[in-house]
């Protein structure tokens, strides 16, 4: 079994579904995400256009974190998933140096490394990813890529052709796919980054009672 | 390159989450400094030895005890850095092998015990033979000590800027650079002028050598990869700029001159200037150089 993901941009509208509920089924703090929607504009008033890319950990099958973790706190499970003993992890920091994708950070409240995870808690019950169950239009598609039955094997085949995976070039062989995507919405150098588009990561803590 | 067709998409990042900023910040360039320090002065060590013995016998214990001393400064950097500083011995008890943080640490602990053997022997016995004897072993354990730093880079696959070849010539280079700076000011006058000589040929060509690379990265480096014109983009003209060429001018071009001046007047005055530079420049360079890939956004 290998599991992975697939995007489909062309149907992603942006509404954060995902985010939250990856938010809340893994109670990932403030200020950090295992998920999270980036937004990109392009063009030129008024032909202009918004572009809705939701970015995760790819769990690579040849994995930079997995190889550089000291301890083995970042290790494979037999369905591919790239998991993390948070118990085990010395919060070195090498896992986010080596990951490409910018997927992996460091959890304040642990001091740990965190990550998603598939949300291999749920697999482990026969529940989907909670981002998959959040999505209002289906763009999220998850399952067995060594089944070629499955709906994500499916959706491969179906879109030969304009099936991507980010960095590439880095020989990191994800196993997370995008199906609309292009230099815009996953070369991060595609891109301008102005000021305040990352306003939400300076929320700390959030006041509790108005003051 | 896809930089360039910004002005064609005008695409603009509106939402995204922030980078996560410096990970590895001074703590880490303190980390590569004294350890630079702590190996470099037993490559010097080992090589006075054998080439000079008998000028060069007094050195045997305050090299030890150098290395012993910026090696710990290393290691308690090392181990504050960590976010769960007291899972450390995890790296012993759950190693892997993949990892060159797990390789490096089992190397420094054999480093550490063989130096403090060492130290044993020369302090407490008095025994040359026997600390001529392990500081073999402790110079071939150096080796990979130095380069570990090197190989995590490396496995650092998202900061594209730090190349294995490169970054493995630079760490010995960066330890030769500080070894033979360390020794220039505990000896003091001590030192017969054909030693003074040496040490300010090895200074010298360790700061010419480690120059030569960072200006090859420089020109040659965006050719490789478009993420490496984007970082090198900080010091060309960025917001690193000064700091770099303080960091290359202290390092390499003052000692550089210095060793060249100093070996025409037969001047030690200037060689310590060169080596009080050299060393300074070592951490300014190498902190630039650890801080500018953690810049750049991954997503």
């Amino acid at each position: 079994m290998q599991l992975g993901f697939l995007v489909d941009l062309r149907l992603c509208m942006g509404c954060k579904g995902c985010e939250i509920a990856c938010k809340v089924e893994n109670e990932v703090p403030l200020s950090t995400w295992r998920l999270r929607v980036k937004y990109v504009d392009v063009g030129t008033f008024p032909e202009t256009k918004r572009t809705f890319t939701p970015l995760r950990c790819n769990h690579c099958a040849n994995a930079p974190c997995e190889r550089i973790c000291p301890v083995s706190a970042l290790h494979y499970l037999e369905n591919g998933i790239v998991n993390i003993d948070k118990e085990r992890c010395i919060g070195c920091a090498g896992c986010v140096m080596a990951c490409p994708y910018g997927a992996i950070y460091i959890d304040p409240q642990t001091q740990t490394a965190d990550k998603c995870t598939y949300c291999a808690h749920r697999i482990a019950s026969a529940m989907m990813p909670s981002c998959v169950v959040a999505c209002p239009v289906e763009a999220n598609i998850f399952g067995d890529l060594d089944d070629p039955m499955s709906s994500i094997s499916k959706y491969i085949q179906s879109h030969q052709g304009n099936v991507q995976v980010r960095k590439p070039e880095k020989g990191t062989f994800p196993h997370h796919y995008y199906v609309g995507g292009g230099n815009v919405t996953l070369n991060p150098l595609a891109s301008f980054r102005g000021e305040g588009h990352n306003l939400f990561n300076n929320l700390k803590h959030l006041p509790i009672g108005g003051h | 390159m896809v930089h360039e067709t910004i002005a064609a998409t005008n695409a603009v990042v509106v939402l995204d989450v922030a980078l996560p900023g410096i990970v590895w910040g001074w703590i880490i360039t303190m980390n590569m400094w004294a350890k630079s320090i702590g190996t470099g002065i037993i490559f010097l060590g080992f090589y006075l030895l054998k080439k000079h013995p008998e000028q060069t016998g007094f050195i045997r214990f305050p090299v030890v005890a150098i290395s012993i001393v910026f090696i710990h400064i290393f290691l308690f950097f090392t181990v504050i850095d960590l976010h769960q500083m007291f899972r450390f011995w995890h790296i012993f008890f759950y190693p892997h092998l993949t990892s060159a943080i797990t390789i490096g640490a089992w190397m420094a602990t054999g480093f550490v015990g063989l130096l403090l053997a060492m130290a044993y022997f020369i302090y407490m016995k008095k025994d040359e033979a026997m600390y001529d004897k392990l500081l073999g072993w402790t110079v071939l354990l150096a080796v990979p000590v130095t380069l570990y730093t090197a190989g995590l880079m490396a496995q650092s696959t998202a900061r594209e800027l730090w190349q294995m070849p490169t970054e493995s010539a630079q760490m010995i280079l960066a330890a030769l650079l500080a070894g033979s700076a360390t020794m220039i000011l505990l000896g003091g006058n001590k030192f017969s002028d054909a030693v003074k000589k040496d040490l300010a040929v090895v200074l010298g060509l360790a700061a010419a050598a480690a120059f030569i690379l960072y200006m090859a990265e420089i020109i040659f480096g965006p050719m490789k990869a478009e993420e490496v014109a984007a970082v090198l983009h900080y010091i060309k003209g960025g917001e690193y700029t000064v700091m770099f060429w303080i960091g290359q001018v202290m390092a390499f071009i003052v000692p550089m001159v210095l060793v060249c001046l100093s070996l025409k007047n037969q001047s030690y005055y200037l060689l310590k200037i060169a080596a009080v530079s050299a060393l300074i420049g070592l951490w300014v360079s190498k902190h630039v150089w650890l801080v500018i890939p953690q810049l750049l956004p991954m997503s």
